[in-house]
């Protein structure tokens, strides 16, 4: 469904991505791996446009995206939710919701759209009419996904959705993961913890400083010599 | 009826409002001496345009401090259209406002893509390069600018075509009704789905964007709205001071006087630009009338004074500007004590 092949970006003249190329398949949870700074949320970036790509195509369910600007990329069904949440503080739960559900192809099923996430997620029906800037930072995080959803994607792109959360609450958000695939659509999402993600994922990409260095399905790389000896410290 | 009237509007009952609206409208009646008309022509003048800027710099949260620009093409379009071939205000406004969309268009395209403070440094560095333009246009009357010859109108028609009034009235009522429009225009839009592009704008500009909202596109249609309603107001001045000059107009004391104005007010909100224009415009109006002369330096003293009478020169100017340095002081005074703007005062109170 999603295709980015040989994706290269560079910030000025700093090289941060050489060769990156992934795919996720229909209905599938993918999870891209990687340390700090080894440029997991820059292939997310630059696949919705928010950064330019120096080389490489992006083509999603069929179609390239060279020269397709971020704000048309989601009513295409591809949806992105950036690192650290990114509300918009000041207004309501109920207003940032509706925002993810104004581009074209969605727009005549707002008030669906709300209560069917409002229905997977009831504590955003709770919190309705509070300003987003006072939720709590798993809240806010189940709001960043669900406003990801209004936009009726076919996938959801979600960089770094356990950031700074504690435990019980990541029970959450994989839960709502599990949620969100059961109604069949698509997730690629970004994480550090490679035991967390790979443990949910079909499939898992192995990012190091700005080239993919493992692929895999996720069982399979859990067993991997690298990811065990680096990442699990096993 | 009465639910209707205690029913808020951002806060204000509508009969407050009510109220406000017919207060206005009824002050000329009271108010007979042509300096009072004056204060409240220019407070509401000011008003609009501080209620205008915030539509770009309160809800899409763009700082400009050059809207004096287009303040500037509304009263020099005017301006130049009379004096030069005859033409009624009401032929040139319209001239007036495409000229300021084509602006805000060129300007706005390149600088829109800059972020946070660099926007406000190009609005800054466009605007004081307008005014060196301006200041050298032979056409426009170089630094001297334009005069109107006075006309001497024969009935309400004639004096409305030529856009001029032997007494103040009519421009207090015009002041009213673009006061009135330009809190009409940021409602509306404050209120609509385009006004809450704009304010995720400016809370998240990359989520915005993310989420489909053209953010280029909505920027630019927030300054359009905003530079033509100050347009507006620069045609309507032009025609009330019948003299346009640049530092009154496109220079970068008016564009701060304008964004000063929304900033301390309460910027983003309905009413914070309107309170700010009547609570700083008939400050510096009453200081420069009542100080400035009397503080005068009398420049006698100088020949046998010491040190003090020449720091008293450059301290007040030398023409005994103590109304600017006490307008510092009050913006300095609101910047402390109530950063959200005059509004947050009367809301701490409520």
């Amino acid at each position: 469904m999603l295709r980015v092949e040989c994706l290269e970006v560079l910030y000025g003249d700093f090289q941060v991505l050489w060769d990156v190329s992934l795919a996720v398949r229909e209905g599938e949870i993918v999870c891209l791996l990687g340390p700090n700074g080894a440029g997991k949320s820059t292939v997310m970036n630059a696949t919705t446009a928010l950064v330019p790509r120096r080389a490489g195509r992006v083509v999603f369910r069929g179609e390239d995206l060279a020269g397709v600007p971020t704000h048309e990329i989601v009513s295409r069904g591809l949806a992105h939710v950036l690192e650290r949440r990114r509300l918009f503080p000041t207004l309501t739960v109920r207003q940032n919701l509706l925002l993810g559900g104004y581009n074209p192809s969605a727009r005549g099923r707002r008030a669906e759209s709300l209560a069917w996430v409002e229905s997977m997620f009831p504590v955003l029906a709770e919190r309705r009419n509070q300003l987003a800037g006072t939720l709590s930072g798993g809240q806010q995080q189940m709001v960043a996904i669900a406003r990801g959803l209004m936009a009726r994607p076919r996938l959801l792109m979600i960089d770094e959705p356990f950031l700074g959360l504690a435990p019980n609450v990541v029970d959450d958000i994989l839960a709502m993961f599990e949620r969100i695939n059961g109604e069949g659509v698509a997730l690629l999402f970004t994480e550090q913890n490679v035991q967390l993600a790979l443990s949910l994922s079909h499939r898992g990409y192995l990012l190091e400083s700005g080239r993919i260095v493992l692929e895999g399905a996720g069982r399979e790389m859990l067993e991997h010599e690298t990811v065990r000896h680096v990442y699990l410290g096993l | 009826m009465r639910a209707w009237l205690a029913h808020r509007v951002e806060g204000l009952p509508v009969a407050a409002i009510v109220i406000l609206v017919a207060a206005l409208a009824l002050y000329p009646l009271a108010a007979t001496m042509p300096f009072w008309r004056h204060v409240v022509i220019m407070s509401m003048l000011y008003g609009a345009m501080g209620v205008a800027w915030n539509i770009l710099g309160g809800l899409a949260g763009q700082v400009s401090f050059g809207h004096g620009l287009y303040f500037g093409v509304g009263a020099y379009t005017a301006a130049y259209c009379y004096t030069a071939f005859g033409l009624s205000p009401i032929v040139s406004l319209p001239m007036a406002l495409a000229i300021s969309t084509g602006a805000s268009v060129l300007i706005g395209l390149p600088t829109f893509r800059l972020r946070g403070h660099y926007f406000v440094l190009a609005s800054v560095f466009i605007m004081q390069s307008i005014y060196v333009l301006v200041s050298n246009w032979d056409r426009m009357g170089g630094a001297i600018g334009i005069e109107y010859p006075v006309y001497k109108a024969e009935g309400i028609a004639d004096a409305l075509w030529h856009g001029q009034f032997p007494d103040k009235l009519p421009y207090y009522y015009a002041a009213l009704a673009l006061f009135l429009l330009a809190l009409g225009t940021f409602r509306a839009i404050q209120r609509s789905r385009f006004g809450m592009f704009l304010v995720a704008i400016r809370e998240e500009q990359d989520a915005a964007h993310s989420l489909g909202v053209d953010v280029a596109r909505y920027k630019l249609y927030a300054l359009i709205a905003s530079a033509a309603v100050t347009t507006l107001a620069g045609t309507f001045y032009a025609q009330y001071v019948l003299y346009v000059e640049p530092i009154s107009t496109v220079s970068l004391l008016v564009s701060l006087e304008i964004g000063f104005i929304a900033i301390l007010g309460g910027i983003g909100t309905l009413w914070g630009p309107a309170l700010g224009a009547f609570v700083i415009v008939p400050t510096t109006e009453l200081l420069r009338a009542y100080l400035s002369g009397r503080l005068a330096l009398d420049m006698s003293r100088l020949a046998d004074g010491g040190p003090l009478a020449w720091l008293e020169y450059y301290a007040l100017g030398g023409g005994g500007n103590v109304d600017i340095l006490v307008y510092g002081l009050v913006i300095m005074l609101i910047a402390r004590f109530q950063p959200a703007g005059v509004l947050g005062f009367l809301r701490r109170i409520d």
